[in-house]
């Protein structure tokens, strides 16, 4: 996908409109992100309201030279669920969080209704080694930086980027079709 | 790095990821404007880990979007608010309230300013009323004095000045001999030098007695240079002498200044 820069900038002078096509574009995934973090759909949607509202306050810091668009609230989305996760009440009414990832979530999901091919996505994660599950678990979802991921997983950092795009390939697969 | 190389390295997803530090991150960034093929790649790197995430979504309420569009509304509303209208209408509060403490400060000093001047007006007007009185009461007195003077009752008769003491001294006195009062002009008498006063006799002249019928000062004048005394014993003549203050049991003849005698005629 195409970065909509026209959008972006519209949405730096602050207008709605332009606001609500992102909002389109990239609210589901990035309502997956922190839902694959809190694991509370209710929770998931107050802190999603919080990351669009915060993108709006502050379009004008985002610089299309220094990365994607979707990076940027990618990070945002990720550091604001994180916050809510160490929050008091949050710690209070969940526990013990990091055993499920993006793989069990879409393995239980029954949800196709969607415009993404869920049936894809679960062929896709079925064949998934583990060590791919976490890689894409650290690097895309909990957004670990390369190194800290690498320390985790206690493999040297070339392997690392090597291993992730080997990981991600099938998945362009199921995305683009072969090509 | 090539852009195949860089392609191989998987840098490109970390970079999308936002996995890696700010000067690979650059380096990407360069690569892109020098090998614009490697925008596809990322891009397509872009979208499937954008369905990957959507993939893991739950279903998405519309409520949230109105949500958000209520609050960057009410957010623009409110910061509208308060960069203007409210602005204004704080600033016009304080300069109203302070526009009313000067008036107050202002209407505080000027009441009491006037409450002094009324003070001061109506002290004024109590002092003009006294003067009044006085001047009425005056008034009275003399008449009563010019009245007493003009009837039958007072005989006056002249003092001339004694020729060894004050020659050019002279006194009046206006004698009522039924009532025993006399008024004593003393216009045309010097003024007592200090520390003396004049002292009025009345004289029995065979033989000569002199008694005292009082001082002239503050206790018996009753109007501009004029005295008046009583209860006295019958005269036949009257002198006045220049006297210590407090005045003398017996005259002192060498400052004898006037003298005369009361008219035995008809």
């Amino acid at each position: 996908m195409e970065q909509p820069d026209y959008l972006i900038d519209l949405l730096k002078e602050r207008n709605e409109r332009a606001f609500s096509k992102l909002y389109m574009m990239y609210s589901e995934a990035i309502f997956g992100i922190i839902y694959s973090i809190v694991l509370d759909e209710d929770i998931a949607e107050e802190v999603l309201q919080d990351v669009f509202i915060k993108i709006w306050d502050n379009a004008s810091s985002y610089d299309n030279t220094k990365g994607r668009f979707f990076t940027w609230i990618l990070n945002i989305a990720r550091n604001s669920a994180i916050d809510k996760t160490r929050s008091k009440s949050f710690k209070n009414s969940k526990k013990n969080l990091s055993t499920t990832n993006f793989v069990d979530i879409l393995s239980s999901s029954d949800n196709l209704n969607k415009k993404t091919n869920a049936i894809g996505l679960k062929k896709f994660v079925d064949k998934l080694k583990p060590v791919c599950i976490s890689i894409i678990d650290l690097l895309f979802f909990k957004g670990f930086t390369q190194k800290d991921a690498a320390e985790k997983l206690e493999m040297p950092l070339g392997t690392l980027k090597t291993r992730n795009r080997n990981c991600l390939s099938d998945l362009r697969l199921i995305v683009l079709g072969p090509q | 790095m090539t852009e195949q190389e860089l392609i191989a390295s998987g840098k490109l997803e970390l970079y999308v990821c936002g996995s890696l530090p700010e000067n690979e991150v650059q380096e990407v960034e360069d690569a892109i404007a020098q090998y614009p093929n490697l925008k596809k790649e990322i891009e397509i790197i872009e979208s499937s880990l954008i369905q990957l995430a959507e993939g893991v979504a739950p279903p998405l309420s519309a409520m949230v979007w109105t949500y958000i569009l209520n609050s960057i509304k009410n957010v623009r509303n409110i910061t509208k608010e308060t960069s203007d209208t409210t602005n204004w209408k704080a600033i016009s509060g304080w300069a109203a309230a302070i526009l009313l403490l000067c008036g107050l400060f202002y209407f505080l000093n000027e009441n009491n300013a006037l409450q002094e001047e009324l003070e001061i007006t109506t002290t004024e007007t109590n002092n003009v009323k006294e003067q009044l009185e006085d001047v009425t009461e005056q008034k009275i007195k003399t008449e009563t004095i010019l009245a007493d003077i003009r009837s039958e009752a007072f005989t006056p008769i002249s003092l001339p000045g004694n020729q060894n003491v004050a020659p050019e001294a002279k006194a009046k006195i206006f004698y009522n001999k039924d009532q025993q009062v006399a008024y004593i002009d003393t216009k045309e008498l010097p003024t007592p030098p200090r520390g003396k006063v004049y002292q009025v006799w009345s004289l029995i002249m065979e033989p000569l007695t002199p008694t005292s019928m009082g001082l002239l000062d503050e206790a018996s004048l009753v109007d501009t240079g004029l005295y008046k005394l009583e209860n006295f014993p019958e005269a036949e003549g009257f002198g006045i002498t220049l006297e210590p203050e407090g005045g003398s049991e017996t005259p002192t003849l060498s400052q004898l200044y006037v003298l005369g005698t009361v008219n035995t005629a008809p």
